[in-house]
């Protein structure tokens, strides 16, 4: 387990004291500490963009395949198990795979533990990868808004360390309410009756994860609030982004998008997919063998 | 000892996947998804079928193109009685 925890506690330590160099002339401690947590928050999100790019463009890249789609749950609606595994055929035939894989998920675990560890050591005096002696010793003495990094709302008796842990907690949980709410209400297309099931399952989730984040948040050290509570804006910001630009098709942020042009007097867009008419119409083309996918002429990056 | 193990894996899985994963866009792409995959894996292959899963989740990346992955024939039939079920 170690042999898997002590680099990454290097590289956590690494990057936020790179930071904090990097801001020494500002000569103000509080502030170079805080901003190496969230500059480790920006470096990982922006080293996972062209990932999270790669998946939206296959994602677009279904509405290609739709009239297979629509032909593989016709054939086989009543067996649930085939219907899937002739859907993951077809993307894998496609090699347009739209879903955002187990793994770098997964991964993400021991990063944000290896976090909590290192900015736990901070409280608890004891070194973890680069960050000792010196600069150990200044980390305990860095704050945020006046409330030390290494502080937990339950583990301090001061009451400005509490507010600002507090404050930190309902935004983490405003963020994630709001990301998750503006994917449901724009990002997603209109859901019929047999999807009922799933949009009560995301509204439980949606009043779900404020509550277990207010319920965990309480025993985490600042540092750790602060480093939650960046990563939730950025996804947030990512996916108003998204959705402001390039919408999922047939979802009210695309309709609006398309009503945007229309007024404007653009052609609509399709986000990259040339081969996919608009008013469904044109969609039917080559129905069968080997589709070449027009995203690949266009490489960006 | 090593029973108990995996019947807490299991627990923990199933407990993932009844309060975490349903009601959030699917992840996986592979089907079935990695975690049905070392429900299966481990209740035919034991320690073996951990390594297994292990791979599988490996493979489950941003690169690979997905596909239909069981980790036997056996479990095939064994996952179609369930849903079935």
């Amino acid at each position: 387990m170690s042999a898997i925890l002590n680099p990454l506690y290097s590289a956590v330590s690494w990057v936020m004291i790179t930071f904090h160099n990097l801001l020494g002339f500002t000569n103000n401690e509080d502030l170079q500490w805080s901003v190496g947590i969230i500059g480790l928050v920006v470096l990982i999100r922006i080293i996972l963009i062209p990932l999270f790019v790669k998946q939206i463009k296959s994602q677009r890249a279904l509405t290609a395949l739709q009239p297979h789609m629509k032909a593989i749950q016709k054939k086989h609606k009543d067996d649930r198990q085939k219907q899937s595994e002739e859907m993951m055929k077809l993307y894998k035939e496609h090699k347009t795979n739209p879903f955002a894989s187990c793994f770098p998920i997964l991964a993400q675990a021991p990063i944000f533990f290896a976090l909590f560890t290192v900015l736990n050591g901070i409280s608890k005096n004891k070194p973890h990868g680069f960050l000792k002696g010196e600069y150990l010793l200044s980390a305990q003495e860095a704050h945020f808004f006046g409330a030390p990094l290494s502080g937990t709302f339950l583990g301090s008796t001061d009451s400005r360390t509490k507010l600002v842990a507090i404050l930190l907690i309902v935004f983490m949980s405003a963020t994630t309410f709001t990301t998750q709410r503006q994917l449901m209400v724009k990002g997603m297309p209109k859901m019929d009756a047999s999807n009922n099931m799933m949009l009560q399952q995301q509204k439980i989730m949606l009043y779900l994860f404020p509550v277990i984040f207010a319920v965990t948040g309480v025993n985490f050290p600042v540092g750790v609030l602060i480093y939650w509570s960046t990563t939730n804006l950025w996804t947030w910001g990512q996916q108003f982004y998204v959705i402001k630009r390039n919408p999922t098709p047939g979802s009210p942020a695309y309709e609006e998008l398309q009503k945007k042009k229309a007024a404007k007097g653009l052609p609509p867009s399709n986000s990259n997919d040339s081969a996919n008419g608009e008013n469904g119409t044109t969609v039917v083309e080559e129905p069968k063998g080997q589709r070449v996918q027009p995203r690949k002429k266009k490489k960006r990056r | 000892m090593k029973n108990l193990a995996f019947t807490l894996i299991s627990f923990l899985i199933t407990k993932y996947q009844k309060y975490f994963s349903t009601g959030r866009p699917q992840k996986c792409k592979y089907y079935p998804s990695c975690s049905n995959y070392t429900l299966l894996a481990i209740e035919e292959f034991g320690v073996k079928g951990l390594f297994m899963s292990v791979w599988r989740l490996m493979r489950c990346n941003p690169f690979s193109n997905g596909g239909v992955d069981y980790p036997s024939d056996v479990s095939r039939v064994k996952l179609k009685e369930r849903l079935m079920a």
